[in-house]
């Protein structure tokens, strides 16, 4: 029989890690990791959609060649190579959790920028006309007609994005930074009899994180596609 | 043409509700043997709802449809599969399968549905693609063919199994101008092989010339049902005169310039 | 990175090229035993998602919400370290016990507790994927097409089988081949629950010799070359997009489809 009192006996250590030493562990640590690394992918992601938009030929080759690159091999390996090149760039060891959302960042942001392109493109011509026509030039067409009609558009999959991005911070647990799936693994080497319990906690967190997400693009689509 | 005597369709009170609407109210109408009905009416009168009533492409919410002596209303499961096997139907817009050839499309049901060995079945299918004049188109996907040859392909494939009754829901309404002649120079071969048919359409001209008898439906009831002879030069209802003049009008007006 | 030589020859010869070897054979093995698993189920998810029966969809809309809403690597640990111990006794003294017959090229045991708990989970998660794709395809299909096969006679199974599925399959196509692109990139996790595939070899190579750059960029390029070969493979002998049967045209929608099913395979993990 399921016995979950080993949940609730390590429950802060699950949820905040050694937060009141000022290590902040376990979900609280996911939840850091996934906005940094959200905010870094968004900003990053929405750039280079700009500038692929913006430049033609071997820019956009260039660019797109970067994102395929990015997505054709298994995040672990972007992680792996942060590690290696990232001491050699700035000198420094960077912290374990730094490197890992710098990675995960890279990695989400080829989808960001994929997304708002498709976003961007999606519009009618007549809208870049439009604007031109009214003196704007390319760049500011861009950055006040297209983008801000754009980016609401594209907010239902750059949310999938950040879902993704979520379950991706469980990666983490390969090199040991403590987050939720790794304190998880942590209390099982230590417990040893309670996998069954303690997996499907873990899974239970991930899943109301990501399914509330899901849910509210899920309702808020259901909403805006009505009047269409 | 006349028809024996024994009806083969006989809609007995028919009515059918879609929510609260009353799409179809009491239809009582007997088709025989080998003739051609045409069905006219302006749009949402419920002409294309009555003739879906009768292979149950809708469901029949009161009132019995006897088709060859059987009441079938109450058909489910086998029994309606089977029914529907022996009635085609051709629609409006085609609705060939977009992922099999003109000849598969065709024998596709003869295969699975009877059971017919593959070489027989595309024999059959050969021979009907032959009967609409695309023998050339057999191995042709829908999406290689005209708008005239999809529909023509899917008369083949109405005819494939054998049936006694074909239905057409407006076969031709999605037809460039140019092509509704070839199309319907095919259903009009039909009742000559003795094969009953019921087809709505707006072509009053096809009407006149090919019908047996011509069914008027407003507001979910038969308002008149006459020979084209009768029902084109006096028609007994207000609605229908009314119905004929704005539709044939333009064109009497075209022609007397 | 001045001064620095790279030793190619360290990683690819002698033991670690045999690691390597191994570890990139295993990685197939994994990928083709998940991608099949994940087949089976999404086809079985699918019949249940669109069943007559509320209770067999409400069962299949949980199943994919609940694969698709948590992490794999977190589902690979529960198969690996909980499921797997409440399989029955004998089947896992069975699953333990040597098999000879299970024993592929350069020594990789499938009958082995690693290799089972990651194929399942790759199938297990990927099929809600997949599932979901094909119901995209399926209600994308124009309502005539159903209309056209019940006026036919067919039933509603027959119905599914021969006219609907097979289009939804062909116009899904891409974004399938992307979730079973994603698979090959996801069983790299299964080094966590110590499946010994490319990205277990790797690590193992890196500790074995400190050869980390030569280490990752043969992993990096085997990664991105199996998805190459593995997308065209699957490009080519699948179905072709409906309404593009003529030759010419289907070879240049092909040729555009690979480029695409590559391009998106995301890494949704």
């Amino acid at each position: 029989m399921p016995d979950f009192s080993v949940i609730t006996q390590n429950l802060p250590y699950l949820l905040w890690g050694r937060a009141l030493e000022g290590q902040p562990g376990g979900l609280l640590l996911t939840l850091i990791m996934s906005l940094e690394a959200g905010v870094l992918a968004l900003v990053v992601g929405v750039l280079l959609a700009l500038a692929a938009w913006l430049s033609g030929g071997w820019t956009r080759r260039i660019l797109f060649a970067w994102a395929d690159f990015i997505r054709g091999i298994p995040l672990i390996f972007v992680i792996f190579w942060l590690y290696f090149l990232l001491p050699s760039l700035f000198g420094v060891n960077l912290p374990d959790t730094i490197t890992v959302v710098l990675a995960i960042a890279w990695f989400t942001s080829a989808a960001v920028m994929y997304s708002t392109l498709a976003g961007l493109e999606a519009l009618p011509k007549g809208q870049v006309e439009a604007g031109l026509s009214a003196g704007f030039s390319r760049t500011k067409v861009l950055v006040n007609i297209l983008l801000p009609q754009a980016l609401p558009n594209v907010l239902p999959s750059l949310v999938g994005v950040f879902i993704s991005l979520i379950k991706d911070t469980s990666l983490a647990f390969i090199v040991n930074v403590p987050e939720l799936t790794t304190v998880a693994g942590q209390v099982n080497n230590r417990t040893q009899i309670y996998p069954t319990e303690i997996f499907l906690f873990t899974g239970a967190v991930y899943f109301l994180l990501c399914g509330a997400l899901s849910l509210t693009v899920h309702l808020a689509g259901g909403r805006r596609a009505r009047p269409a | 043409m006349t028809a024996s005597a024994t009806p083969l369709i006989e809609l007995q009170n028919v009515h059918k509700w879609h929510g609260d609407l009353h799409v179809l109210r009491g239809i009582d109408l007997t088709v025989s043997r080998g003739e051609a009905l045409a069905i006219i009416g302006p749009s949402g009168s419920g002409k294309s709802t009555l003739i879906r009533l009768v292979n149950r492409l809708e469901a029949i919410s009161e009132g019995e449809i006897i088709i060859d002596g059987v009441p079938t209303a109450r058909f489910a499961g086998r029994e309606l599969r089977e029914l529907r096997s022996e009635i085609g139907f051709v629609f409006q817009q085609f609705n060939l399968y977009g992922h099999l050839t003109a000849l598969d499309n065709v024998s596709l049901a003869l295969r699975k549905v009877r059971g017919v060995p593959r070489a027989k079945a595309e024999a059959r299918a050969r021979d009907l693609l032959d009967r609409v004049g695309l023998a050339d188109k057999a191995g042709h996907f829908p999406s290689q063919l005209s708008g005239g040859q999809q529909q023509r392909v899917a008369i083949a494939r109405a005819l494939a199994t054998d049936p006694k009754i074909v239905l057409f829901d407006e076969p031709t309404s999605a037809l460039d101008p140019e092509m509704i002649g070839e199309v319907l120079a095919v259903i009009r071969e039909l009742p000559k092989a003795g094969i009953t048919i019921l087809v709505v359409t707006h072509e009053m001209a096809f009407a006149r010339e090919v019908a047996d008898r011509v069914a008027f439906i407003d507001g979910g009831t038969i308002l008149e049902l006459e020979t084209p002879e009768k029902f084109f030069s006096a028609p007994s209802h207000p609605r229908t005169r009314r119905f004929l003049q704005q539709v044939l009008s333009p064109l009497s007006a075209a022609e007397a310039s | 990175m001045t001064g620095v030589s790279f030793d190619f020859a360290g990683v690819l010869t002698g033991q670690p090229g045999q690691w390597l070897l191994s570890g990139f054979l295993m990685t197939i093995y994994v990928t083709v035993v998940g991608a099949l698993l994940a087949t089976l189920l999404a086809v079985l998810l699918l019949g249940l998602r669109i069943a007559p029966l509320a209770p067999a969809r409400g069962l299949a809309i949980a199943l994919v919400e609940l694969f698709r809403n948590t992490p794999i690597l977190v589902q690979f640990l529960f198969w690996y370290f909980a499921a797997y111990n409440l399989l029955p006794r004998s089947f896992r003294d069975y699953i333990t016990a040597e098999h000879p017959w299970a024993v592929l090229p350069v020594g990789n045991v499938l009958l082995a507790p690693e290799f089972i708990a990651a194929a399942w989970g790759l199938g297990v998660f990927t099929a809600a994927f997949l599932a979901e794709e094909l119901r995209a395809g399926l209600n994308a299909m124009p309502r005539g097409q159903k209309e056209a096969a019940l006026s036919q006679g067919f039933g509603h199974w027959e119905t599914l089988r021969f006219v609907l599925l097979p289009q939804a399959l062909a116009n899904s196509w891409q974004p399938l081949v992307t979730q079973y692109l994603n698979l090959m990139k996801l069983s790299s996790l299964a080094s966590a629950i110590s499946l010994a595939e490319l990205t277990y070899q790797v690590r193992q190579v890196e500790s074995y010799n400190a050869h980390a750059f030569e280490a990752f960029a043969v992993g990096t390029v085997l990664y991105l070359l199996l998805g190459l070969v593995l997308g065209q493979l699957l490009i080519v002998f699948g179905p072709k997009p409906v309404g593009a049967r003529a030759r010419r045209r289907a070879v240049k929608a092909n040729r555009s489809a690979t480029a695409a099913a590559i391009v998106g395979a995301s890494g949704d993990a």
